[in-house]
């Protein structure tokens, strides 16, 4: 009969869910705990993950390391060529030119927004978000993908579009029956200018495919309005030699 | 204990059970899943602007209100505009920046202001505090139209509402409203009576305790419009609204009208008003020089005194007081403070709002019934922003074309006939004018090139012969003896399916041509009440005269003939009746006495005769125009004795049109000035689409028969397509009851043509957005999929892997395209791509499995794909898929050898580093691996213009791009040079096969007896996609 009373509570109250009124910080906080613990995240040290963005059903391999003491690359594969893009040593960014298959520098106000928000973004924009600066807002419930979903705004620090100030923030859609983010959405006054004549185009990203490891939780699948990101193998705490993010001081010409 | 939890499990499981007896109703998104709307335009003549909000600190950002497309913002100095209030109504009165946080707080009054009889209607009052990301409604539903908003500068919680209100009818909710709060509680500050309403509310820049505010006695029928009244009148506050007087000291007394009001910002006390009067020489412009203790009338010019319903908007250059520019038909503008005025430069006519750059007054932007202009020289040179679809549709029509073409008319902006689709985008020069003035009704001939189109009131009807390029001018005339004949403002054509030639005008009459319009007959009475004191139109305006036509009353409105029978013929009126006959003309019936709940003389908007049935008809009432805003539409299946309503709660807004589904009965679509509503139950339920779809007025619906597009005309957002609608004929309770629901693909041709689309001139124009063509799978989850794996592959006949898909995982319908390719070959690794080796091949002709599998479970289905009829041989396209199989097999064997010999370079080199005593070996096999990869592959050079002497992988990629992008036979040529790559590959192989067998060998055995793994991947593994 215990079992029964259990399920049955379980049935009742839906899972690890409060029932009542929602706040943001109790739908993030459930969300934590539903895909494996604060404690568990907040122990991650960096993640790997490798897989492949399909777009237009061309597959191009990818390699995404993110630490947590800010260090970043993408490293992209195609024809058997790997190229890096995004890669931020702590203080610099930069990539391949894929003209002249040099690195080159990522613009100065690029890096700085950079730095004011996605820097400070590992595990996750919604981890320990106020000491970030960010501040966390309940917008209801919405449906997203077909599904109900609590709406909760993440506002981020402003960052500098071509020389002026500019919001930005990301929504994100929890489902409701077990708080997991089923889309993210970018917004901000730097995002406002869509193709000429159209409504901007929503930077909606959708998460699925969500599943286990190590006691964690992640999305194996993002798609973006470019395409669908697939992960075959998330990695925590990798070994990355810290040479993975030094920007190649000149281009390696001729090497065979 | 016990028994509360048993109780609850009882009820759980009679839950469960009888959830299965209930219907299972989708409703909005999970009904509606990824099926989402494109928007094609047109840009080129946009449509009409309301209202201009200039940010007051960064002139990047300006807002523009629409008069029935929402909201734009520009954040590049009106370089290009996006559409940011798509999901809420879509009329717009007044847009108010927050001075303290211009940014973030942006105020929207829904519902315009000039008051023309095709205005739509407000719904209340929202505000941003995002910049227009997002919004929320704090009011005012009933207030129809707002005028102003006005923002304490210091105090941001104080705010003005200045609410017009109800155009078609008495209304409480209209005057000045004020909150201290931010908007959460409102006092009605200043009222006058229900009939009159806040056209303009101006707040003091400097001392937030002075208001101007403006009221307006007017009012509008569908057979009339009265401007002006003993109530018209100007106010000022000097206490925060406490206490208001009325500010005339120098106006004529009597009756006023539309009262507009303007005041120097940099100079306060300088006040510019325009009036409306009972004598013709008291309108003008007055300026105040002392914050409105007195008037002084500077100018009555013809292009300030025109039409103030539709223009009484001032504006004074923010940095000197003596530049002020008036709203009208073509503007005008002053430099000497008012006392003489030129036009602004030539730009479409009917300015409805002009403002200043706030640093450089040179800049001006201008808001028309054609979108907006920009001036960089103070006005005399005005260039139309090229990338705002606000086009007024009043009706549109297909055609049968491949890609078919879309036809309609336009609120002031003609007729216009244009591509569905087209190479690289619909854009403007895709579009053909097909009409002036403003247009309504374009039909196509059902079989001839021919093109119908009109002007208001029917002063002109055309038939344009498209080969000949000859225009004829065909609208009957009355008889002599005979009535004169009453056509509406927006007068109904209509073809005939089964006499091509036949077409259909109604007056108050039905006229009837069989010959392309040349010669007419009238073939029933007066179908309308025939009312005389709807037809004093001469006596319209007010205190300004106004009998445009666009009041006309007493009119046929919608023609219908049965595709089933010719006989049966369908008639609506504006003034609320419903007329059918049997036999051609000869007898009529008027059916409205059959209709409940409908008030007398709802004007009857469309009527569509059923496909399905010819005693089965839809007819939509309108009747807005008396102010009752509740959305009517009736069904009758016995030729209108009986009609019963199709209408549930759910939808919001009056309707002024419906579809029915050609295939499923049950499956309708109803446009309402709030968007579209879908029902798949014969209306018990409707739900709203939203997906890409704004909140517009809908005023026409076709289906087009060979695509099942649901194409739209919408007065405010142009022709809005969503593409195939059959997935929703399927939704049967069965497919609902079930976890995955694929529904069966068809037979898909694998579209071949293309073109040059030239993509110039795109980065500031209006590009409409294509459908796709590709393969479509469409399925249903009851459930979204959020954990474990989920994938789509596609395999051929023989279960060999082609390519994958992006799976939707939507609850509801989900739609997944497939190109038509596999997947391009892996490519040798060189110091460069290939570019020509990202070409990935089509796929034959034939059947095609597709896989679904979501986390345990398989799901399956099929695809039959044939190629496109358009003369290519079988045998040729045999030819090239033949050879493009061929030279993606060699590419990827190619791939493979050139990573065995880099992987046995790396190698050697490394045995070289780890065993001293095989340097010499390994050092001279890597030389000649090296020699022999440099022929392969380039091994130097860039992506760009730095690039090497191609290779034997480039040829090679080169010749694929080339055979793989076509459809027909290759030429003697490309198989020759097909030979000779492959011959020189062999003779490669040949050399690597050689030192496999030698050089290689021995390195491989050396390292098996020192026990290092080799790690070389097999090619299959190699290989795998």
């Amino acid at each position: 009969m215990k079992i029964i009373q259990l399920f049955l509570f379980a049935m009742l109250l839906g899972v690890a869910g409060p029932i009542s009124a929602q706040t943001a910080d109790e739908i993030i906080d459930t969300y934590f705990e539903n895909t494996g613990g604060k404690a568990n995240w907040a122990k991650l040290e960096g993640v790997q993950m490798a897989g492949k963005m399909s777009m237009q059903g061309m597959d191009i391999g990818l390699t995404i390391v993110s630490l947590k003491d800010t260090r970043q690359y993408t490293q992209i594969n195609f024809q058997g060529q790997e190229m890096k893009q995004g890669v931020y040593d702590g203080e610099i960014m930069w990539g391949l030119n894929f003209m002249t298959g040099k690195a080159e520098q990522m613009e100065a106000e690029m890096v700085n927004n950079f730095k004011m928000n996605e820097a400070k973004d590992f595990p996750s924009a919604l981890f320990d978000y106020k000491d970030k600066g960010y501040s966390a807002e309940y917008l209801g419930k919405e449906t997203m993908e077909g599904t109900e979903c609590f709406k909760v705004k993440l506002t981020k620090n402003p960052v500098m579009v071509d020389g002026k100030q500019s919001d930005v923030a990301t929504i994100y859609y929890f489902d409701t029956e077990n708080y997991v983010p089923i889309a993210e959405e970018m917004i901000g006054s730097a995002m406002m200018q869509g193709p000429p004549g159209a409504s901007p185009a929503k930077m909606i990203s959708t998460l699925s495919d969500y599943q286990e490891v190590e006691g964690l939780y992640f999305p194996f699948s993002i798609i973006t309005p470019q395409g669908e990101m697939v992960m075959e193998n998330i990695t925590l705490n990798p070994t990355v030699e810290d040479d993975a993010f030094k920007m190649p001081e000149v281009a390696v010409e001729e090497d065979k | 204990m016990k028994t509360p939890f048993l109780g609850l499990l009882l009820l759980l499981i009679t839950q469960s059970i009888s959830a299965q007896d209930e219907m299972i109703t989708l409703k909005g998104d999970e009904l509606f899943g990824s099926l989402s709307a494109r928007h094609i335009g047109p840009a080129l003549m946009s449509g009409r602007v309301s209202d201009l909000e200039m940010h007051p600190s960064n002139n990047r950002i300006l807002y523009a209100g629409t008069a029935g497309g929402g909201v734009w913002k520009t954040t590049n100095g009106g370089a290009t505009f996006s559409s940011i209030f798509d999901d809420y109504c879509q009329s717009i009165g007044a847009i108010t920046l927050d001075p303290q946080n211009p940014d973030q707080v942006v105020w929207v009054g829904t519902g315009e202001t000039w008051t023309r009889n095709s205005t739509s209607v407000g719904d209340g009052l929202y505000r941003s505090t995002d910049g227009g990301t997002s919004w929320k409604k704090i009011g005012f539903e009933e207030s129809d139209r707002i005028s102003s908003i006005q923002i304490n500068p210091t105090n941001s919680d104080e705010v003005y509402v200045g609410v017009l209100g109800a155009l078609w009818g008495d209304h409480e909710e209209r005057g000045v409203y004020k909150t201290t709060d931010g908007g959460i509680t409102w006092e009605k500050i200043l009222y006058v009576d229900e009939k009159t309403g806040c056209a303009d509310l101006i707040l003091h820049p400097t001392d937030p305790n002075i208001l101007y505010a403006s009221f307006w006695e007017y009012r509008r029928t569908a057979w009339s419009f009265n401007s002006g009244g003993l109530n018209s009148a100007l106010y000022k506050s000097t206490d925060a609204g406490k206490s208001w007087n009325k500010i005339h000291n120098g106006f004529p007394t009597g009756k006023l009208g539309r009262i507009g009001i303007a005041l120097a910002p940099s100079s306060p006390d300088v006040l510019y008003s325009v009036l409306e009067t009972e004598n013709k020489n008291d309108s003008g412009l007055y300026k105040s020089t002392d914050g409105g203790k007195s008037w002084e009338l500077k100018n009555g010019d013809f292009g300030l005194v025109v039409r103030p319903f539709y223009f009484s908007r001032i504006t004074v250059n923010p940095k000197d007081p003596d530049v002020v520019v008036k709203a009208g038909l073509s503007g005008s503008i002053s430099r000497d403070g008012g006392n003489t005025f030129k036009a602004l430069g030539q730009m479409h006519s009917d300015i409805h709002d002009i403002t200043f750059d706030i640093n450089d007054s040179d800049r001006m932007y201008a808001g028309t019934d054609g979108g907006i202009y920009r001036s960089w020289n103070g006005g005399a040179t005005m260039e139309i922003v090229e990338n705002i679809p606000v086009s007024q549709f009043y009706h549109i029509s297909v055609d049968d074309a491949e890609p078919y073409n879309v036809y309609g008319g336009l609120q002031d902006n003609g007729s216009w006939y244009g591509p569905n689709s087209a190479p690289g985008g619909v854009k403007a020069r895709h579009w053909n004018s097909i009409g002036g003035g403003d247009g309504f009704r374009v039909l196509r001939h059902p079989t001839k090139n021919i093109i119908y189109s009109e002007m208001q009131g029917a002063m002109n009807v055309w038939r344009y012969d498209v080969d000949k390029k000859i225009v004829n001018t065909i609208q009957p005339y009355s008889d002599e003896g005979q009535a004169k004949l009453r056509f509406n403002w927006n007068p109904p054509i209509a073809t005939s399916e089964s006499q091509p030639d036949r077409l259909y005008i109604g007056s108050q009459f039905l006229h009837v041509s069989e010959d392309m319009g040349s010669n007419w007959k009238i073939i029933s009475g007066d179908l309308t009440t025939n009312d005389p004191a709807k037809q004093n139109q001469e006596d319209s305006g007010g205190l300004s005269k106004d009998n445009s036509g666009a009041e006309n009353h007493c009119t046929i409105f919608t023609i219908a003939e049965s595709t089933l029978d010719q006989k049966v013929i369908w008639v609506g009126t504006d003034d609320g009746n419903v007329q059918v006959t049997q036999d051609g003309g000869k007898n009529w019936t008027n059916t409205i006495g059959n209709i409940t709940g409908l008030p007398k003389n709802t004007w009857c908007y469309h009527i569509e005769a059923s496909v399905h049935n010819k005693g089965t008809a839809y007819a939509v009432f309108d009747g807005h125009t008396t102010n009752d805003k509740k959305p009517y539409a009736y069904k009758t299946t016995d030729f209108g004795k009986t009609w019963t309503s199709i209408i549930s709660d759910e939808v919001v807004g009056f309707a002024r049109n419906i579809q029915e589904d050609y295939v499923n009965e049950d499956l309708l679509f109803l446009g309402t000035e709030f968007g579209l509503y879908a029902t798949v139950n014969g209306g018990k339920n409707w739900s709203k689409f939203t997906n890409n779809m704004p909140s517009a007025a809908v005023h026409y619906i076709e289906l087009q028969k060979q695509t099942n597009d649901l194409v739209m005309g919408t007065h405010g957002r142009g022709v809005i397509i969503i593409d195939d609608i059959s997935p929703l004929r399927n939704l049967s309770q069965e497919v609902l009851a079930k976890k995955v629901h694929i529904f069966p693909t068809p037979t898909t041709e694998m579209y071949e043509d293309a073109g040059f689309s030239g993509f110039f001139g795109s980065e500031t124009q209006f590009v409409g957005e294509n459908p796709t063509r590709e393969a479509k799978f469409v399925y249903y989850l009851q459930k979204r999929h959020t954990f474990g794996k989920m994938k789509m592959d596609i395999y051929d006949s023989n279960d060999q892997f082609v390519t994958s898909l992006k799976a939707g995982k939507s609850k509801g319908i989900n739609v997944v395209y497939w190109n038509f390719l596999k997947k391009p070959p892996k490519i040798a690794k060189g110091k460069t791509l290939s570019f020509a080796g990202f070409t990935a091949p089509r796929v034959p002709a034939g059947d095609y499995k597709v896989v679904m599998t979501k986390g345990k479970e398989t799901y399956e289905t099929s695809i039959k794909l044939k190629y496109a009829e358009n003369g290519i041989p079988i045998a040729s396209r045999k030819a090239q898929e033949e050879l493009t199989a061929k030279i993606y097999t060699l590419t990827e064997d190619l791939a493979y050898d050139v990573y065995e010999v880099d992987r046995w370079i790396e190698i050697a080199e490394k045995t070289a580093k780890d065993h001293p005593a095989q340097q010499k070996m390994c050092n001279g096999l890597a030389d000649k691996l090296n020699g022999l990869r440099e022929t392969l592959v380039v091994t130097t050079g860039d992506n760009y213009v730095g690039t090497a002497e191609n290779q034997l992988r480039e040829n090679l990629a080169d010749l694929y791009g080339k055979i793989a992008g076509n459809y027909d036979k290759p030429s003697v040529s490309d198989l020759a040079t097909f030979n000779s790559l492959r011959k020189l590959y062999d003779e490669k192989k040949g050399s690597l096969e050689a030192l496999r067998g030698k050089e290689v060998k021995k390195l491989m055995s050396f390292l098996e007896k020192a026990e290092v793994n080799a790690n070389v991947k097999s090619k299959e593994e190699f290989l795998k996609k």
